[in-house]
């Protein structure tokens, strides 16, 4: 029963709490106010609270209610129940994932202690680690949210088909063809990260990173595979179909892609969606390659750097403040990689289609194939 | 004939023949104000001074004829400093107000200034003032500060028109033009002194501020007023007639009209009938087009082709009088023809005609001869005692006196079908179970033949107004919805079936004004 | 036809460098962050942020802005305008409309019964002014053509356009 609880109060804080208002906050302040910014305008500001414009804020609950309002319409000759469930087959999907992903290491019940002889090893002497800080503690979380991922494309090809447009058909199929190609990219670049770990489990995988080489250089996965997080990067930005990788949604050429014929909640919806995807790539990506909730040098029982050792306020209060301090970490990793893909996203102008699909197949394909080799080639070396 | 030599052109002229018109073949402009070729040469202006060789002082070209053997220069030094000098002398006392002034885009002044002047003024004295709006006649006004006292108004009253109303007064720069004393400027060509005017000192009451001629688009085209057919300029702004002015035509009317047919160009726009009406109800082309065809139908089968009139009218031209032949005799089935149109009015012995119907004589020549059109008379007659049972009529005039008019009107209620095509709204109209709108003049083109039996041209200078149509497009209309169709779509097939040689164009060069 | 010619153009070749594309990126990255930062600014001074609010802050217009047209008045506060017509001819969208009457003074002669002007249609190109000989119509009022909710509350009329009007420096009937 507790354990149930304990999922739903998890659920409540990581799903609402956190993705929902990170990603529905980014459609405010990542789409208006940074691109404001970056293009030397002010952006939204006139909607007020009492005179305040509170940075735009007024603007996203007023959107809110907007698409609440809104007239939801349903084109004549769609197929009327695909065209109502595909904005939750890509919703779902964008959430799910998230059972996976850690915030925090688990919380031992006894004291930690770290291993400087262990390469910074941290053990659990006189209790047992207990999972309070991810949904779900799985041990191949990695392939599941593949797995997850993956299943959102069906969302975007459906709602593109069953809106009766031809519009919506190529953006649907256009997405569709995008996601599957940067898909495989994504997978492969990742081979490498999974032979350094050796392990599918997202937490293990952040521990391994708390690792240092020669004392001093935390073994983070960008810093161990440099290529692959490029990769991984740029597949990502594709995989959440925004600019410059857009071309769903090519406005220019048809109209708005797989929602052209979405309005209303549906419609806010689908861009929701989009967004909390991409939350969800960036917490993917802090993850593997950016040691997800690690602060180097900050371990659970003091600083360590080199061959000194501090505990400040003492041990009992330490193991608090680095907890805090490593939710920080994670939550400011993930956040920072969201503002990036913006900054890229208002840098970089649309692909064409042609150049999407050679860039996919041509350039990330065989580069993280090599990377593979590479790394294959390196761990059977030493 | 004598040889010239005109700015190293020679040149060989017939004998009498002046320097300005010898320079004018050869291909020069000789400016020149107060010469008009319709009237005589008094030599006042010196506009057109040119250097003869071998003559020390410089010769009005207007006045000096040829002689063989003459060189000519028409833009030596001395010319172009003589032709300055006079503009500028001109210039003394003349306003230049061209933005309140009529003539200002086809002012001779302005234009010859621009030419061959275009230096700053160096007068710093008052300028002489005048009476600027002095109502010499009742279609003409006069501003004496922009009269450059060429004398050619004088002339025309005294050579062309004979009435000799106006004259010079006072002297020197107080001189004005006048009416004696007791008359005004009331002859029946008085605005032809505002055309003739080099400048915007005589302007027409009608034409008065109404529009700016640089805006005005030209239609060669023909006077509707009488049988005379003078020709004329016909000039419009968007779509509406703004003036006529006279076309040169030795032929018919020289270089003048009267002042009656210059305002018939009203009637083109005043109370038209601009949508097709079925009883009182507006209808489009093609619902009326049936329904005309529906009545005709049974009126024919009802009381035969004999009972029904049909009037033609000399107001029309020659092609929709042609076309209305063939509807009626090859569509309708009936001769019985009578003859409308406008009744006689006053005649003069200059242009005028008592005839106030363009196209008389078009009319008879489309119908061998008047002999066999019933008259007006006839019509109101044949009404009265029921032998007619329907009437089709182009346009709704009728030589009737008012009385006779009365009689007519009420006659037409015992019609089962009275179909009218006019171009206005009116009494008639009204009556009629059926009314087609037509177009003027002015919206299509054709041909009338005057009095003297010229055959005259007159062309479409803007689109019908409202749904209205030409007769003859009207008559095919018919003739299709009767399933007689009547295959013509243009006028100039019209034209090759009614004169079947191409007449040759008279196209008479107009000497420089 | 023999004579067509034909020029060919070379592609520019692009090293490896340009098409990785990595450098270019970055340097946009870098265009876009310096940017956002720089508008970030706690001191509003520093930032370039081009934004006018404009119903809170409202720009003088320069002194030579073209707005609203204003008709000039004579001495006596009639109008100074004679309807020669040459602003509504030279009016490339023609949006002037005059009707010419017949002027009591003699002096006069001719005024415009009715001058209105299509302040929708109107370019704001200034032709006008430049064509009217008695500085009468000029766009100095230094207001801009106000919004309206109907279409002919954007035809202001000869009497409208007076009041926003002022007397000319130029002398009446020019220097003689
Ligand atoms: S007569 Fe000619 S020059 Fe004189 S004011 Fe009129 S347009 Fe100007
Ligand atoms: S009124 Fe005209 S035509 Fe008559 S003298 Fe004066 S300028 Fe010549
Ligand atoms: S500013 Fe230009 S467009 Fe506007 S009224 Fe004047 S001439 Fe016409
Ligand atoms: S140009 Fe000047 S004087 Fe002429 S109509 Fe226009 S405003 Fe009036
Ligand atoms: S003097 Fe020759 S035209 Fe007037």
């Amino acid at each position: 029963m507790a354990e149930i609880l304990l999922s739903v109060v998890k659920i409540a804080v990581i799903v609402f709490g956190f993705v929902m208002l990170v990603a529905s906050l980014m459609t405010l302040l990542g789409d208006r106010k940074q691109s404001a910014k970056i293009q030397n305008r002010i952006g939204p500001n006139q909607a007020r609270f009492f005179g305040f414009s509170l940075a735009g804020i007024p603007h996203f609950l007023a959107d809110g209610i907007k698409m609440i309002l809104k007239e939801n319409v349903t084109p004549a000759q769609s197929n009327k129940f695909l065209h109502t469930i595909a904005p939750g087959l890509v919703f779902v999907p964008a959430l799910v994932g998230w059972a996976v992903v850690p915030f925090m290491d688990h919380y031992c019940t006894g004291t930690v202690q770290t291993l400087p002889q262990m390469n910074y090893t941290e053990v659990c002497v006189g209790g047992e680690w207990k999972n309070y800080f991810s949904i779900m503690h799985f041990n191949s979380g990695l392939l599941f949210a593949f797995a997850i991922a993956a299943v959102s494309v069906y969302g975007a090809a459906i709602a593109g088909w069953a809106s009766n447009s031809k519009f919506s058909l190529l953006g649907g199929l256009r997405s569709s063809a995008q996601m599957i190609s940067y898909e495989v990219s994504m997978g492969l670049s990742l081979a490498g990260v999974l032979m350094i770990y050796g392990t599918l489990n997202l937490n293990e995988m952040v521990r391994m990173q708390g690792n240092m080489f020669g004392d001093w250089l935390p073994m983070w996965g960008v810093v161990v595979q440099p290529l692959a997080f490029f990769l991984f990067f740029l597949a990502g930005l594709a995989e959440t179909k925004r600019a410059p990788f857009d071309l769903p949604e090519d406005e220019s050429v048809i109209v708005a892609g797989y929602i052209t014929e979405y309005s209303s909640m549906k419609f806010a919806m689908m861009q929701l969606s989009e967004y909390a995807a991409t939350v969800f790539i960036a917490a993917l990506i802090a993850v593997i390659f950016l040691g997800g909730w690690q602060v180097p040098y900050v371990y659970a029982d003091g600083i360590r750097f080199l061959d000194n050792h501090w505990v400040p306020f003492g041990e009992d209060a330490w193991y608090w403040i680095s907890i805090f301090l490593r939710i920080g970490a994670m939550v400011f990793k993930i956040l920072f990689l969201v503002w990036l893909q913006f900054m890229m996203r208002w840098t970089l102008p649309r692909f064409r289609y042609d150049q999407v699909m050679t860039l996919g197949w041509k350039i990330l394909l065989p580069l993280s194939i090599a990377n593979l080799f590479v790394t294959a080639l390196v761990l059977a070396i030493l | 004939m004598p040889k010239v030599t005109i700015n190293g052109t020679e040149i060989e002229v017939e004998k009498g023949t002046t320097l300005l018109r010898a320079a004018a073949q050869a291909g020069y402009e000789v400016p020149h104000f107060c010469y008009h070729p319709a009237l005589s040469i008094p030599a006042n202006c010196r506009m057109c001074l040119v250097e003869v060789e071998g003559n020390w002082k410089l010769q009005p070209a207007c006045y000096s004829e040829v002689t063989d053997g003459m060189v000519v220069n028409t833009k030596s030094d001395r010319v172009v400093k003589a032709q300055k000098a006079v503009l500028e002398f001109i210039l003394v006392n003349h306003p230049v107000d061209c933005p309140i002034c009529d003539q200002a885009g086809e002012c001779k002044l302005q234009d010859y200034y621009m030419a061959y002047d275009a230096q700053e003024s160096r007068l710093r004295t008052e300028k002489q003032s005048k009476v600027k709006v002095f109502p010499i006649g009742p279609e003409v006004l006069y501003d004496g500060e922009r009269c450059i006292l060429c004398t050619r108004c004088v002339r025309f009253c005294e050579e062309i028109t004979g009435t000799n109303e106006l004259t010079i007064v006072q002297r020197g720069d107080s001189a004005e033009i006048r009416t004696f004393p007791g008359r005004e400027l009331d002859n029946d060509y008085s605005v032809c002194t505002a055309d003739i005017c080099p400048v915007g000192a005589l302007t027409s009451r009608d034409f008065r501020f109404k529009c700016r001629v640089w805006l005005l688009s030209s239609t060669d085209s023909v006077c509707t007023g009488c049988s005379r057919g003078c020709n004329i300029h016909l000039e419009h702004f968007r779509n509406e007639i703004q003036r006529y002015r006279p076309r040169y035509n030795p032929q018919v009317n020289d270089y003048w009209m009267c002042d009656a047919g210059r305002l018939t160009y009203k009637e083109a726009h005043e109370d038209r009938l601009l949508r097709p009406m079925n009883n009182g109800v507006q209808l489009n082309w093609h619902a009326v087009g049936e329904a005309t065809a529906d009545k005709l139908r049974r009126v024919l089968k009802d009381d035969g082709a004999a009972t029904m009139a049909f009037v033609v009218s000399p107001q029309a031209s020659c092609e929709d009088l042609f076309l209305a032949r063939e509807f009626a005799t090859k569509v309708l089935g009936t001769t019985n023809f009578y003859l409308g149109g406008k009744a006689d009015g006053d005649s003069d012995d200059f242009l005028i005609e008592a005839d106030k119907n363009p196209n008389r004589e078009g009319l008879s020549q489309v119908f061998g001869g008047l002999d066999d059109l019933k008259t007006a008379v006839q019509l109101l007659q044949d009404l009265e005692e029921g032998t007619l049972s329907s009437l089709y009529m182009m346009e709704s005039h009728l030589p009737f006196d008012s009385g006779e008019r009365t009689r007519f009107i009420d006659a037409l209620d015992q019609l089962d079908l009275f179909i009218l095509q006019a171009q206005h709204r009116s009494d008639l109209a009204a009556k009629a179970h059926l009314a087609l709108p037509t177009c003027s003049h002015a919206e299509t083109s054709g041909t009338f033949v005057n009095s003297q039996g010229i055959h005259q041209r007159f062309d479409q200078a803007f689109a019908p107004h409202g749904q209205s149509l030409p007769h003859w497009q009207i008559f095919t209309r018919l003739s299709k919805a009767l399933d007689a169709p009547l295959e013509y779509t243009f006028v100039h097939q019209v034209q090759k079936e009614m004169f079947p040689a191409p007449e040759e164009e008279d196209d008479a060069a107009q000497p420089a004004e | 036809m023999g004579n067509v010619t034909v020029k060919n153009v070379d592609r520019i070749k692009q090293t490896l460098w340009e098409k990785s594309y990595i450098p270019e990126i970055l340097r946009g990255l870098s265009v876009t962050t310096s940017h956002f930062f720089r508008n970030l600014n706690p001191n509003k001074e520093k930032r370039t942020i081009f934004t006018r609010e404009y119903p809170e802050v409202i720009t003088e217009y320069p002194e030579r802005y073209r707005g609203l047209h204003r008709l000039m008045l004579r001495d006596d506060g009639q109008v100074r305008c004679v309807a020669c017509m040459c602003c509504s001819t030279i009016c490339p969208a023609d949006c002037i409309h005059i009707e010419a009457g017949e002027h009591d003074d003699p002096t006069i002669e001719k005024y415009p019964t009715v001058f209105v002007i299509d302040e929708l249609r109107c370019i704001v190109c200034g032709l006008c002014v430049e064509a009217c000989p008695c500085d009468a119509i000029r766009m100095d009022s230094g207001r801009h053509i106000p919004p309206s909710l109907e279409r002919d509350e954007a035809f202001f009329d000869r009497d409208l356009l007076m009041e926003l009007g002022g007397l000319s420096e130029a002398k009446q009937g020019g220097q003689r």
